[in-house]
């Protein structure tokens, strides 16, 4: 068995599964629930003000039959006294001491607010703190969540308040509604954050009722934006994550969050950089016990690949991260089709040839049966016949031995310019 | 003409003109492509219109071949 244990600065959990800042940690009766099912840690319902919420407050998109692909809601944070959470929080702790207990705020952007929260919070024994400036909806209206998130300053200054009085480790949870996450992740570094998790939902809405014309969730005829999360936003997730764990002036450990359903995605998220997981949607779908298959799965993937800890794979594929303009453009792949296992549906066909680069050729073998053929010198390998082909192993890409020495885009603009002429580069 | 056969050809007309002695001493890239200016002397010069982004990509590799 290996060691699932994380310590995400200073913060330890017994394994790196956590429940997000959602419905899900609403109560202690849930969070406990949910320990007992085996998660390593909660981030509590953000606290602050009580709100008051509306009826009904989720959607969810489903593709072609798959439920909850993408997820979206307008609930806003807890609408319960913070003296019922913070009972609720000291006892949960008590009952479960070695899970990780961090508490979600959000307050106006005013020290003395935050002063006050953190302090009251703390007091009961809280392992850390997530600094909530990622809520995009409701709450950003009335100046907080993501209307603080998305200025860098208010980043930094609320941060800085907060690390003024906090004894606990300060997590900085980052909305993705902005052009480069990184920006807010260097205000939250200079604000003295302990670490950051990413990413708060992503402005969505959810779909429009075509009969009623009524938004979908409509609340008494009328919608407003929310929050989009669940597996769609997985790869808006895990880019930012690896933006931030390649920039060396974001140099605190990394909360992932964003579409994580299973092991694998939890797995992708560490390799990209993050020190553990927090997941919302999936929980909500399927109940806390899936957590049992994500511990299994992840205990598993470290025992069949000899690795004692789980911590020994965060940040493994960061330096395969990289940019554009550093791609080896000789690098070349090319599809090939396995006529014995192809069912000639002929998708890679009509793919290449409406949408690509038109060389995949229907043909007849010698005993005039049909067959699918790749023109490899007019491939250029860009995936779409793999991808739209609905039979594992149809269709492999190979790599071709290199024709010439591996050369940047950078590298060619750099030779371009040494003979004197204009070049452009990319970063 | 596929664009490999065009890349092909294009190939050979470089291939050709280094054969020749010449070295490529300017690129002007726009909208159409490439112009690569070789020259062999002062005042033997040659233009290729370069179209393919493979031809591109060749021209590249000789360039950096040719700075070393």
């Amino acid at each position: 068995m290996a060691d699932l244990s994380i310590n995400l600065a200073c913060i330890k959990s017994p394994n790196p599964f956590w429940l997000a800042s959602a419905p899900p940690t609403n109560s202690g009766y849930q969070v406990q629930r949910a320990f007992e099912a085996g998660w390593g840690g909660a981030v509590w319902k953000t606290l602050g003000e009580p709100i008051i919420n509306t009826s009904s407050r989720f959607a969810a998109v489903s593709f072609n039959g798959q439920r909850v692909a993408g997820f979206n809601n307008i609930e806003l944070i807890t609408d319960r006294p913070l003296e019922v959470n913070l009972k609720e929080i000291y006892e949960t702790k008590k009952r479960f001491p070695n899970h990780a207990i961090i508490a979600s705020l959000m307050v106006e952007p005013q020290q003395d607010k935050w002063h006050e929260i953190v302090k009251k919070v703390e007091a009961v024994g809280v392992d850390g703190l997530e600094l909530n400036f990622g809520c995009p909806h409701g709450m950003a209206e009335r100046g907080m969540g993501a209307a603080s998130g998305q200025v860098p300053a208010l980043v930094e200054k609320q941060t800085f308040w907060v690390k003024e009085v906090a004894q606990t480790p300060v997590i900085v949870k980052l909305t993705p509604n902005i052009t480069d996450i990184t920006v807010t992740a260097e205000a939250a570094v200079q604000g003295g954050a302990d670490a950051i998790s990413m990413i708060n939902t992503i402005n969505s809405l959810a779909g429009v009722d075509i009969h009623s014309w009524n938004t979908i969730p409509h609340v008494a005829g009328k919608g407003a934006h929310g929050g989009y999360c669940g597996p769609a936003v997985k790869p808006i997730a895990l880019h930012m994550v690896g933006e931030c764990a390649r920039n060396p002036r974001v140099n605190i450990p990394i909360s992932g969050i964003g579409g994580i359903s299973n092991w694998e995605n939890a797995i992708e998220f560490m390799l990209m950089g993050a020190t553990g997981v927090q997941v919302c949607t999936a929980a909500m779908h399927h109940g806390f016990r899936i957590v049992e298959d994500m511990i299994e799965g992840l205990n598993n993937y470290l025992d069949e690949k000899g690795i004692a800890s789980v911590s020994e794979i965060v940040g493994k594929a960061v330096p395969k991260y990289s940019d554009w303009g550093d791609l080896d453009l000789n690098y070349k792949v090319v599809a090939r089709i396995n006529n014995d296992v192809c069912i000639n549906c002929n998708k890679c066909h009509i793919a290449c040839e409406d949408t690509s680069h038109q060389c995949i050729d229907m043909l007849k073998d010698g005993k005039g049966n049909s067959i699918l053929r790749v023109r490899e010198e007019d491939c250029v390998g860009c995936n779409l016949c793999s991808i739209v082909c609905p039979v594992d192993g149809a269709i492999d890409l190979v790599e071709l031995p290199n024709e010439f020495p591996p050369m940047t885009w950078n590298e060619r603009q750099a030779a371009i310019g040494a003979l004197g002429c204009a070049v452009d580069t990319v970063k | 003409m596929s664009d490999y056969q065009h890349y092909l050809q294009e190939r050979d007309r470089i291939d050709y003109l280094y054969q020749k002695g010449y070295k490529i001493s300017n690129i002007q890239e726009n909208l159409e492509g490439a112009l690569v200016e070789f020259q062999k002397a002062e005042e033997e010069k040659e233009i290729l219109h370069i179209l393919t982004a493979e031809g591109r990509k060749y021209f590249s590799v000789k360039v950096i071949q040719q700075n070393q």
